[in-house]
């Protein structure tokens, strides 16, 4: 018997090297995406992102075909023997073929076998349309006579028993294992797949899906049953394999076509909105520019000693223009005639302003790099009232 | 039960047997020109899983072979395994069988099933005797 071990933490991998090859394609998934989404538009992370699930998607098909085309490894089940144990219990799975004498003679010769119990089974073969519009009574009816038939030529009752099914033929089977657990299976088909008849790929799916013996009996119309060589079946086999995988490659191509569409979609869908918020920012932008008070790109003052009269009646000495209205970063160019003999400036601290204003005429770049109004004054000594008085040697700059 | 056998015939024989004996059965023929078996994957085996008992009869000179006992003996460790075993074994591989019941190789179906008979008891206290 086998010793109690303590209970192991189990890795999904393989080894080690598979953890890590699994480990590495995760970090570039991500960091491609991130990548991406940093420094690509936003549809562009969706889209990488996209593609990261479609090889993800892929991966899956593939394995997912390699179970269809039958690559995996089959385990084959059966239920536990039931009634005693000197008893054998066959189960003949015909519809097409219930008519020919050679199966009826082997049903017969089955049910002479003393301690042996035989069921005929006949899955009716209603097609998927048929089960759509309802129209599975006729086909039923059908089975029923065929079975009746059978059952009246091979006589044997109870022995030999019958039963019609509705369910597709693999699944009639497998209700079968589960009602009446066979010892063996015979399917009876043709050579070629006839429509209305039991496929002979039959006989390998059974074989793959059941832990009892299987015989395959393959018919010509009125002679002897004979059983498909290995080759014969592995070819019905490979054909069903193809055959389902075939159907298996449609519906994943409709399904990423489906999904390349929605993801397609979901692109344009954040493309258009990224270009439709950009116009809307320069739109919002433009409007604001238009709804702001026009900036004259260049201004032309002077500097006057004595040029206004202050409250108390006295003359001061002025800028002849104290207010400057700026857009931020772009330079106004000031042409200034400081008529008097000592230099003046405009001065603003807060504003990062300091134009030192030369005897004569000259022409000055006023620049502010940020928005908001700043108080402006000269630093030279000169009219000392003036100086700490806006509208004379003082004023405002408002920068937007 | 689930009986690992490469032959079809034998494990259909061995099948027989325990189905007579009253088991409910799983023939798996193993990795040998099958393809890769699910146990050693990611996916894991259903019916390696459901089964409480496991009958090994897949000639372990071959290293896929060893590498699902491996895996039967990792991932379920309290799973009872019947092992066919052969005369000469070296010591990996006799490390690998450490607590199972052996059955030097060839083991006739009769003498898997009167095997499986006498530990079905133990069998039986952990789950279902049929399963």
């Amino acid at each position: 018997m086998s010793q109690k071990r303590a209970h192991l933490m189990r890795s999904p991998f393989h080894s080690e090297r598979e953890a890590f090859r699994f480990l590495m394609v995760l970090i570039v998934a991500v960091l491609a995406v991130v990548l991406a989404a940093a420094l690509g538009p936003g549809w562009l992370a969706l889209l990488v992102l996209g593609l990261m699930f479609g090889a993800v998607a892929l991966r899956w098909a593939q394995l997912r075909m390699r179970k269809v085309r039958g690559l995996e490894l089959p385990v084959k089940m059966a239920p536990p023997h039931v009634g005693p144990a000197t008893e054998r219990r066959v189960l003949v799975v015909a519809n097409d073929t219930l008519g020919e004498d050679a199966l009826l003679g082997e049903v017969e010769r089955l049910a002479s076998v003393p301690d042996t119990r035989v069921l005929l089974l006949a899955p009716a073969l209603i097609s998927s349309a048929s089960r759509v519009t309802g129209a599975v009574d006729k086909l039923l009816d059908q089975t029923r006579v065929r079975l009746g038939t059978a059952l009246d030529r091979v006589g044997h009752a109870p022995v030999v028993a019958g039963e019609v099914s509705a369910a597709g033929p693999l699944q009639a089977i497998e209700d079968a294992f589960a009602t009446f657990s066979p010892d063996e299976v015979v399917v009876s088909t043709r050579w070629d797949d006839a429509a209305g008849g039991l496929q002979p790929q039959l006989g390998s799916l059974v074989r793959e899906r059941f832990a009892v013996p299987v015989r395959h009996l393959v018919f010509e119309s009125g002679s002897a049953a004979r059983e498909p060589d290995r080759d014969t079946e592995a070819a019905y086999r490979h054909g069903v394999g193809e055959a389902a995988a075939r159907r298996f490659g449609l519906r994943a191509l409709a399904g990423a076509g489906i999904a390349a569409a929605v993801l397609m979609s979901m692109v344009a869908l954040v493309h258009s909105s990224e270009r439709q918020e950009a116009r809307a920012a320069s739109q919002v932008a433009a409007e604001r520019a238009a709804a702001e008070p026009p900036v004259a790109t260049q201004v032309s003052l002077s500097v006057v000693p004595e040029y206004k009269r202050g409250p108390e009646g006295e003359k001061h000495d002025a800028f002849t223009v104290t207010e400057f209205t700026v857009r931020v970063g772009h330079p106004q160019k000031l042409r200034i005639d400081n008529t008097d003999t000592v230099p003046h400036s405009i001065t603003a601290p807060a504003a990062g302003v300091n134009i030192v204003v030369m005897p004569g005429v000259h022409t000055y770049a006023l620049i502010v790099k940020r928005t908001g109004t700043f108080l402006w004054f000269c630093t030279f000594v000169c009219d000392e009232w003036a100086m700490q008085h806006p509208g004379y040697m003082s004023g405002y700059i408002t920068a937007s | 039960m689930l009986v690992e056998h490469p032959d079809e015939t034998t494990g259909l024989e061995i099948a027989s047997g325990l189905r007579f004996a009253g088991y409910a059965v799983g023939i798996c023929p193993g990795p040998h020109g099958h393809g890769r078996c699910p146990l050693t994957g990611p996916a894991g085996c259903a019916p390696a899983h459901d089964a409480d008992l496991v009958i090994c009869s897949l000639g372990y000179e071959h290293e896929a072979a060893r590498e699902v006992l491996r895996e039967l003996r990792t991932r379920y460790p309290d799973k009872t395994l019947v092992v066919e075993t052969p005369h000469d074994m070296d010591e990996s591989l006799r490390e690998l069988l450490d607590g199972c019941h052996q059955l030097p190789a060839p083991a006739s179906p009769e003498q898997i099933v009167t095997a499986v008979r006498s530990l079905s008891g133990h069998v039986a206290e952990a789950g279902s005797p049929d399963a």
